[in-house]
């Protein structure tokens, strides 16, 4: 017992006198480093910019990855470092912090368990910090606009996801459906997005005189009331044109789910109007029935196959290189010449989503917009890199989102 | 609890061979040792370098890991000073919560929701704090409601003499529900405290004086008093200690109450580093204390092997560890499959080299 | 073991004991059970996945063996079995026999890394699973594996006809090779006596390794059925994310314990997954949140937990309501509670 004392005590001593020595003797070096950065020496000097990722498996994802690393870092100077999947705060912060140790000089977060929390480590640490494809919410906003080191937020706003669910309500609407089974995700975890787009779907459908959920009929009340119940209540909908039958959510894929998605597409609805991920969990469900899907997901070669046999009729998604702008911001203040609005405030733009509801649509899209060839290309996002451009022009660049806008 | 396990007899075996302990076994031993012949002496001798290896085998993992991360750190331009302040950032949560483990484990239980009690505890403080504005009810209602539901999971297998292993199976699952019913009564995804107050007290002064107290109180019960003998000898040869009257239920109740206490300050640290907690928040305590415990040299089935000091060896070697991979494969596709491979072996490794002095006969179970 | 009616008894009254009260709780809420045309395929793929699982988990635990890795397996095996029918071709078949083939393989190496390091099983599985959801993450650089492309390859998940064939093969083959073969009788001797059983001549490391290959094949049958009937594979899920799936085993290993005092223990596995999976349909049908379906499952959990270790007390008092005492003693199954101590009591 004496010896595995001693022996604790040695190696504590050792390891914390390595660790110790080496704190110190690094600070030094960083210390240096950062001031050599900070006189701009190198005008070509490569940029280490770290990504905070909640999802690291979807298509969409991977595409967004693909995009940065494949692409962008071998046309600009740029080292991209991923973060490992952040499914809560506290897995933000340690990859935070792992960033800040590891030099980074800008971290582009696609994660948003906690914003704030991630906000003010990239402020104490100097380091910019910029929202992708995702908001920050009003009252954030105010409390953050004003920090030296937040670049902005480009990103479907509340808005926009809210126009993504009543734009696909109203075009099953308009193609005569009347039956609707709707696939909530992770409304009962209170994903923000899943709520704006499910209340889109409701609004939708309730502009019809006869048609109300739980007694609502506008975007607000309607939104309160699934804020209230954590769910969407099939028995609450009331219409003399529309019907609900069924609903589904979350994914848990065990027996009660399996159940319930079951009896969801028994009721053989017209379509299903999904939050997400509609046909990777549900298309191997529906095919083989007239169902079909409306999705709001990414342009991926699985959704073109969904689309091509019918079980997706409707996609609003983001194109691959949706993350582009953000980029050349973050780069464009880490090189000196950050974005701020007239009133000296880091910015907050909406993008919105390309949709399809044809395989033509979808192909055109794809052939647009891919990790080789992305609308937001080298020649399209230099002008807005360190080059003087105003935030009135970079604004505008970003408000020209659309396939129309983009591709002609 | 139950008493009766076919691992019985092998840890009976341990007993007897182990000489670092318990002074009746050393002197046992050493009688022993005495009456051996030589090649039962040389034997015994090598037996023991195998043990003192096999002790040292935690803390030699360690040190080489320091050393790599040092060494790994500075050549890639890493912040050491940042770096370090990092580690006892992301370690002592764990290191407290195992620490206070240590007292059901050293005694063969085994308690798989520590994780969900840390976030339910938590949860009821950052509801307290924002109900009330005080770090004081914070701590209170945070200890209060860990030590409540370890003690539920101690009663319930006490009571009514359920493998603890199961309660806390079916805890994990009655506390994701009671999770899931608190983050409701905010009408949100989530339970946020006021940043200026986490931003305020989250500081390496603030951990580092919770971990002391909690670790000097653990090393003390756990080395120095009764109970530490006792909860070790439950975990050896749970027969033989209720043949010398320890009362198994109260052992049990004493060793919950204690984790619960980690448990209750871990989740008072935790709502301190992340104001906004989710039904998903600290989900990965559970295991990680698990792993960092073993890393550390804690034998998993208890008895007179078991030690207090594990959970910090582990629990800041699989920090070091973490940020060394991290830093080594930062930027490569698929590196977080590789760094879990590594971690695996590593992992395997050390627990083999832990347990080399302790081999059986028989296969361990 | 008593007559053919207490046996038949004693077999059935939880799964019919089940159907029944949940049934009637379902027609009280003026829903219904099988509501839709797939409800007998989903009964039968969550009993088969519940079944399998359980297995895998109670051959290993029998031996007071735990292991954390049956997610990881099924994982891993599926991720191998899918991207190499996927690379290579050859459709289903292909699909089956690789994940199959190599859940044996992993199951295999798991017990081979338990007998040469001969460390706690418990702590070799948790080593084990970050090695195979690593490696399940690797093979795909963290990305799902979709089917959406490859609709053959789900065909399997969504056949009746398939689940209960998987049913009835995994039950014979697992009574077969456990109850009425040298291996088996080897294991059991092992179980009863591992000292004894070892200074006997069985041979334990080989034993071990076999009994692991066989818990690797069932736990890649349920990774072929998992990812059959999802349509995807969620290759990237690491830090110990697909150990939940061995928590749905317990109460159907502890009711197929307890079924197996009167006929037989895999029958049992069998009857409480199939029990599981109507209550399964039972919250469905009463549209019970996740949350809510934890909490009922756990508390019922507790309770058979609690049935089960104060039976003769619980027997004591039923005969004292009857005012006989006619009904014998049955043993307590306090053996099937003990083995999840795994070191844990």
């Amino acid at each position: 017992m004496r010896i595995t004392r001693n022996a604790v005590a040695g190696t504590a001593a050792t390891v914390g006198m390595t660790l110790a020595l080496a704190a110190c003797s690094s600070s030094a070096g960083t210390e240096a480093s950062g001031s050599a950065a900070a006189d701009g020496g190198d005008a070509v000097e490569t940029v280490k910019m770290c990504a905070l990722v909640s999802d690291v498996t979807s298509s969409e994802a991977l595409a967004f990855r693909d995009y940065y690393t494949d692409y962008i870092a071998s046309e600009f100077p740029v080292e991209f470092v991923y973060s490992d999947e952040l499914t809560d705060a506290e897995a933000e912060k340690t990859a935070m912090e792992g960033f800040i140790a590891n030099n980074c000089q800008a971290v582009i977060s696609f994660a948003s368990a906690d914003r704030p929390t991630q906000l003010d480590m990239a402020e104490d640490a100097g380091i910019y910090y910029a929202v992708a494809t995702g908001a920050l919410s009003a009252e954030e906003y105010e409390t953050f606009k004003d920090y030296e080191y937040y670049v902005g937020a480009i990103g479907p706003d509340a808005m926009t996801e809210f126009q993504a669910g009543y734009d696909m309500a109203q075009y099953f609407i308009g193609e005569g459906d009347t039956s609707f089974g709707i696939f909530g995700g992770g409304i009962p975890y209170y994903l923000e997005m899943h709520i704006n787009r499910a209340a889109g779907m409701l609004t939708a459908l309730a502009e019809d005189g006869t048609t109300s959920y739980g007694g609502a009929t506008e975007m607000g009340d309607i939104l309160g009331k699934i804020y209230a119940d954590g769910t969407i209540k099939i028995q609450d909908f009331e219409s003399d044109v529309y019907e609900l039958t069924g609903y589904l959510e979350t994914w848990d894929f065990d027996a009660a789910w399996q159940a319930s998605m079951a009896e969801m597409i028994a009721a053989d609805p017209d379509a299903i109007l999904a939050v997400g991920t509609g046909n990777a969990i549900l298309g191997s469900a529906v095919d083989g029935t007239d169902i079909q899907i409306g999705d709001i997901d990414a342009y991926t070669e699985d959704n073109l196959v969904a689309m091509e046999n019918g079980t997706l009729g409707f996609l609003a998604g983001k194109f691959t290189s949706i993350n582009g702008p953000i980029f050349a911001a973050t780069l464009s203040a880490v090189q000196g010449e950050p974005y701020r609005t007239e009133d000296g405030s880091a910015f907050a733009l909406s993008q919105g989503y390309w949709t399809a509801t044809s395989a033509e649509e979808f192909q055109e899209i794809v052939d647009a917009d891919n990790v080789e060839s992305p609308v937001y290309d080298v020649d399209t996002l230099s002008p807005f890199v360190a080059t003087g451009a105003t935030y009135d022009e970079f604004a505008d660049f970003v408000g020209k989102y659309t396939f129309a806008d983009l591709v002609g | 609890m139950h008493d009766l396990n076919p691992t019985d007899v092998n840890k009976e075996t341990d007993v007897t061979v182990d000489t670092r302990d318990d002074a009746k076994t050393t002197a046992t031993s050493t009688t022993k040792a005495e009456t051996t012949t030589k090649a039962d002496a040389k034997a015994a001798s090598k037996a023991r370098r195998g043990k003192l290896f096999a002790d040292l085998a935690p803390l030699i993992g360690l040190a080489v890991l320091a050393i790599a991360f040092v060494l790994v750190g500075t050549s890639s331009g890493t912040n050491m000073g940042y770096a370090v302040e990092t580690l006892i950032n992301q370690s002592v949560i764990i290191i407290i919560i195992a620490t206070g483990a240590i007292f059901i484990f050293a005694m063969g239980s085994f308690d798989i929701s520590l994780g969900a009690s840390t976030l339910v505890a938590a949860m009821v403080a950052g509801l307290v704090h924002n109900a009330t504005g005080s770090l004081w009810l914070m701590l209170g209602a945070a200890i209060l409601t860990a030590v409540a539901t370890s003690l539920i999971s101690a009663t319930l297998a006490a009571v009514f003499n359920l493998p603890v292993f199961v309660t806390t199976v079916a805890m994990l699952s009655v506390l994701g529900a009671v999770a899931a019913a608190l983050v409701q009564t905010t009408g949100g995804a989530q339970i946020r405290i006021d940043r200026a107050f986490s931003r305020e007290y989250d500081t390496l002064a603030v951990k580092l004086i919770v971990a002391a107290v909690f670790l000097a109180l653990c090393v003390f019960l756990f080395n120095y008093t009764r109970l530490g003998r006792v909860e070790k000898l439950v975990g050896g040869n749970p027969m033989t200690a209720k043949l010398t009257g320890v009362s198994m239920k109260l052992t049990a109740i004493a060793a919950f109450g204690i984790a619960g206490l980690g448990v209750g300050l871990g989740a008072f640290l935790t709502v301190l580093r992340t104001p906004t907690l989710t039904v998903t928040s600290a989900s990965d305590i559970g295991m990680n204390i698990l792993v960092a415990m073993v890393f550390g040299g804690m034998v998993i089935s208890g008895g007179p092997r078991s030690r207090i000091y594990a959970a910090i060896i582990g629990g800041i070697s699989m920090a070091l560890l973490n940020q060394t991979m991290s830093i080594m494969l930062q930027g490569m596709a698929g590196g977080a499959g590789i760094a879990q491979m590594v971690r695996a072996v590593l992992f395997l490794a050390v627990v083999w080299l832990a347990a080399s002095g302790f081999r059986t006969k028989v296969l361990p179970r | 073991m008593g007559s053919f009616m207490q046996r038949a008894t004693g077999t059935l009254i939880i799964p019919v004991g089940v159907f029944a009260v949940v049934w009637t709780l379902a027609t009280l809420d003026g829903a219904s059970l099988f509501s839709s045309g797939d409800s007998l395929l989903i009964l039968a793929r969550a009993t088969a996945v519940t079944m399998l699982t359980t297995m895998a988990l109670a051959i290993n635990l029998n031996s007071g063996r735990f292991d954390f890795s049956l997610g990881a397996m099924a994982l891993a095996s599926s991720t191998i079995g899918a991207s190499v029918a996927i690379n290579v071709g050859g459709g289903f078949p292909v699909m089956a026999a690789v994940t199959v083939l190599s859940g044996a393989l992993l199951g295999a190496f798991s017990g081979f890394l338990y007998v040469t390091l001969r460390i706690s099983p418990l702590v070799s599985s948790l080593g084990v699973t970050l090695l195979y959801e690593g490696l399940a993450f690797t093979i795909t650089g963290g990305g799902n594996i979709s089917f959406t492309q490859y609709p053959e390859l789900v065909s399997f998940g969504k056949s009746l006809v398939a689940m209960t064939a998987v049913i009835i093969i995994a039950l014979i083959g697992v009574y077969t090779v456990f109850d009425r073969s040298r291996f088996g009788s080897d294991y059991r001797s092992l179980i009863t006596g591992q000292a004894a059983a070892v200074s006997a001549g069985v041979k334990e490391k080989g034993n071990a390794i076999k009994t692991y290959a066989v818990s690797g094949a069932l736990m890649g049958v349920v990774g072929l059925i998992q990812a059959s009937s999802k349509g995807l594979i969620e290759a990237g899920s690491i830090n110990f994310s697909t150990i939940g799936i061995m928590f749905t085993a317990f109460l159907p290993m502890f009711v197929g314990g307890y079924i197996g005092r009167y006929s037989n223990d895999k029958l049992g596995y069998l009857l409480g997954a199939l029990s599981m999976s109507v209550i399964g349909l039972g919250y469905s049908a009463l549209k019970l949140t996740s949350a809510q379906q934890s909490l009922i499952t756990a508390l019922l959990l507790v309770v058979f937990l609690i049935f089960l270790s104060n039976e003769e007390r619980v027997g004591r008092w039923w005969r004292k309501v009857k005012g006989g005492n006619r009904t014998p003693q049955q043993p307590s199954d306090t053996d099937a509670a003990q083995s999840v101590g795994t070191g844990a009591r």
